[in-house]
């Protein structure tokens, strides 16, 4: 029985990984990126300078919004760290009268937003999504509606479940075999590459599938909330309590400085602050509401307190949530990880290279181990060679599409119109090109000239960059701004990384010249480390 | 403190890796003994053991256990490669 229950967990391992396997190598990719969204944030704004003083900058939005939007029904204003660009404000305008009121207001949402710079003016930088973009093409994919991609991304992640799940089941040898790492023997090889990446991060592998599916939890698995809240409106009340709504008065009262508030929202809560919004500005009845920031403690369900917005008193505490609201937020605090400190985002980042490493090994060895079995190596059935393609497409291409989404924001003339939107395209044009390359060339050809321009390209932008921008790697180091020094750093070094493995793959001759075991061992050409 | 315990876990598993054949031998020249074998394997669980301690001690009930989490896969990781990529001294090699 054992035998037969093993093949079958065999079985789903290989088909749950493979079928999925290239959403979630995109997944993945974006989801490892996405740590580094505030730093990457910044890095693609190379104009701005870095916040030395965030109170400064909250002062100069504040400023700014009576200035620009004095009769908004409500500012939201992030408070500004060393961390981020600067704060991005906006505001929702007074609903008129007959139009219904969004939670926020969808229409012409970019008028209704300006980045305050570290000087507290508004700053003029180029317009682009920078790391926010991985941020939601991590869950969001593009070109999609949203709940089509939600339902996707979150039907790879249950397969990525079963398949690390049944991929334990099957292989119980590897937690016996995972510091073995043989060298240049073909399949086996990528077998212990597979292992190595899985079991040495499988901690991480098994929280991040798990908690993923958490923070997608209410579109996957609604029934709970459908059987308990009768409309969405309660839900929310349950899960996000706010301080009782006050009519606006229509008696105009100045606001009091926000700054005073923050100060005493930070001493009350004993941690950073992360957002304020304030609802009524420049009315008797203005609240201000400020939550705690989400680098503080592990839950990313911050508690708020509310203060009235003439007087600068308390008048609302968040009650502590329930177990359940408390356990959901852990998890999805666990997996975006923004509690982490730098040490901490650089394990979360390593981490989710190994993952994307084993999901990109996976899929290579799905064709390295049939290949040996195809009858005739020359001509091989259809199925093969499309796995065989989409795995240059998406393993060789998306990296490109990505390092060429780096490029164009660096390119791309600041006053082209919707120049944020052609960043995004110039990335899914690239990477369609070498998808299309992929189903055109030979794989031997296209797996090393992909590496080899994604290199090229990686290696050329921190030069780039020294030479084009004042915030190269040396001004950056210059200035002790370590994050943008080290974005620039780990762009050289996947340059580099993509270059060898581009040699590599290049200079990979069939295995059967190198293996003995192999007169049949057809294995040629195989194309040896996959990212 | 957080470094303690990334040594004590780096450390775990590098004695874990070397109770295993190939790099027994691939270090010292010869499979492990079973005593050696066994040695090796009771200090490398021990050290991974002893390495929750300080996690704990530097962040607390909370964020304790995710850094060790994060301790020990970067020990193994660190082990991993260490054991497979630094080459082995010519006399052990034989």
């Amino acid at each position: 029985m054992s035998k037969g229950f093993r093949q079958s967990q065999a079985f789903l391992h290989t088909w749950s990984g493979l079928l999925l396997g290239w959403i979630l190598f995109l997944v993945f990719v974006a989801g490892t990126i996405a740590f580094w969204r505030e730093g990457l944030n910044r890095w693609m704004r190379p104009e701005i300078a870095r916040v030395e003083q965030p109170m400064r900058v909250l002062a100069g939005s504040q400023a700014f919004l009576a200035r620009k939007a004095p009769d908004a029904k409500s500012w939201i204003i992030p408070v500004a760290t060393e961390r981020s660009p600067g704060a991005q404000v906006f505001w929702v305008p007074q609903p008129k009268p007959g139009e219904e009121r969004g939670r926020r207001g969808r229409r012409g949402r970019g008028d209704t937003q300006a980045l305050i710079g570290a000087d507290g003016q508004v700053a003029q930088a180029r317009e682009t999504r920078g790391g926010d973009f991985f941020y939601r093409f991590h869950f969001d994919l593009h070109y999609m509606p949203v709940i089509w991609a939600r339902w996707l991304v979150g039907f790879a992640t249950m397969m990525m479940l079963v398949a690390i799940v049944s991929g334990i089941v099957t292989h119980k040898k590897i937690f016996k075999d995972f510091f073995a790492l043989r060298r240049a023997k073909g399949q086996r090889s990528w077998l212990d590459g597979h292992n190595a990446t899985a079991v040495l991060a499988l901690p991480f592998h098994l929280m991040i599938t798990y908690t993923g599916l958490v923070t997608l939890m209410a579109l996957l698995m609604p029934w709970a909330v459908v059987a308990n809240y009768n409309d969405q409106n309660t839900l929310f009340a349950a899960l996000f309590p706010a301080a009782n709504v006050v009519e606006r008065t229509g008696r105009p009262t100045p606001l009091i400085d926000l700054r005073r508030i923050a100060t005493d929202a930070e001493r009350r809560l004993g941690a950073p602050a992360s957002f304020i919004e304030v609802s009524d500005p420049g009315d008797a009845a203005a609240r201000v509401t400020i939550s705690q920031s989400a680098n503080s403690m592990l839950s990313s369900r911050t508690p708020r307190l509310t203060y009235d917005g003439v007087t600068g008193r308390l008048v609302w505490r968040s009650p502590p949530p329930g177990a359940a609201a408390e356990t959901a937020g852990a998890m999805i605090g666990l997996h975006a990880g923004r509690f982490a400190d730098d040490g901490g985002r650089w394990l979360y980042f390593l981490c989710g290279i190994a993952g994307t490493l084993m999901v990109a090994s996976g899929l290579v060895l799905w064709t390295v181990k049939r290949r040996e079995r195809l009858l005739d190596p020359t001509r091989p059935h259809l199925g093969f060679r499309l796995v065989e393609r989409l795995n240059v497409a998406v393993i060789g291409g998306f990296p490109l599409g990505i390092t060429c989404f780096f490029w164009a924001n660096r390119l791309l003339p600041v006053a082209l119109r919707g120049r944020a939107d052609w960043e995004m395209h110039m990335l899914f044009i690239a990477w369609a090109a070498a998808a299309l390359t992929a189903f055109v060339v030979r794989p031997a050809r296209v797996w090393p000239s992909l590496f080899a321009v994604t290199g090229v390209l990686l290696v050329a932008l921190p030069m780039y960059d020294v030479v084009a921008t004042d915030r190269g790697l040396f001004a950056s180091l210059a200035i002790g701004d370590l994050m943008i020094a080290g974005i620039d750093a780990a762009i050289s070094v996947f340059g580099i990384g993509f270059l060898l493995l581009a040699r590599r793959v290049a200079h990979h001759r069939p295995a059967a010249k190198r293996v003995r075991r192999a007169e049949a061992a057809t294995a040629s050409r195989v194309p040896e480390p996959a990212e | 403190m957080s470094v303690l315990s990334l040594l004590l876990a780096s450390a775990a598993f590098f004695l874990l890796g070397l109770a295993t054949d190939a790099h027994h031998r691939r270090r010292f020249g010869a499979c492990p003994q079973a005593a050696r074998c066994k040695m090796l394997r009771t200090g490398g669980w021990l050290s991974l053991v002893m390495s929750v301690a300080p996690a704990l001690l530097a962040q607390g009930w909370i964020f304790g256990p995710i850094l060790w989490a994060g301790a020990i896969m970067a020990g193994a990781g660190i082990a991993f490669l260490a054991l497979n990529f630094v080459p082995a001294c010519a006399n052990a090699r034989s």
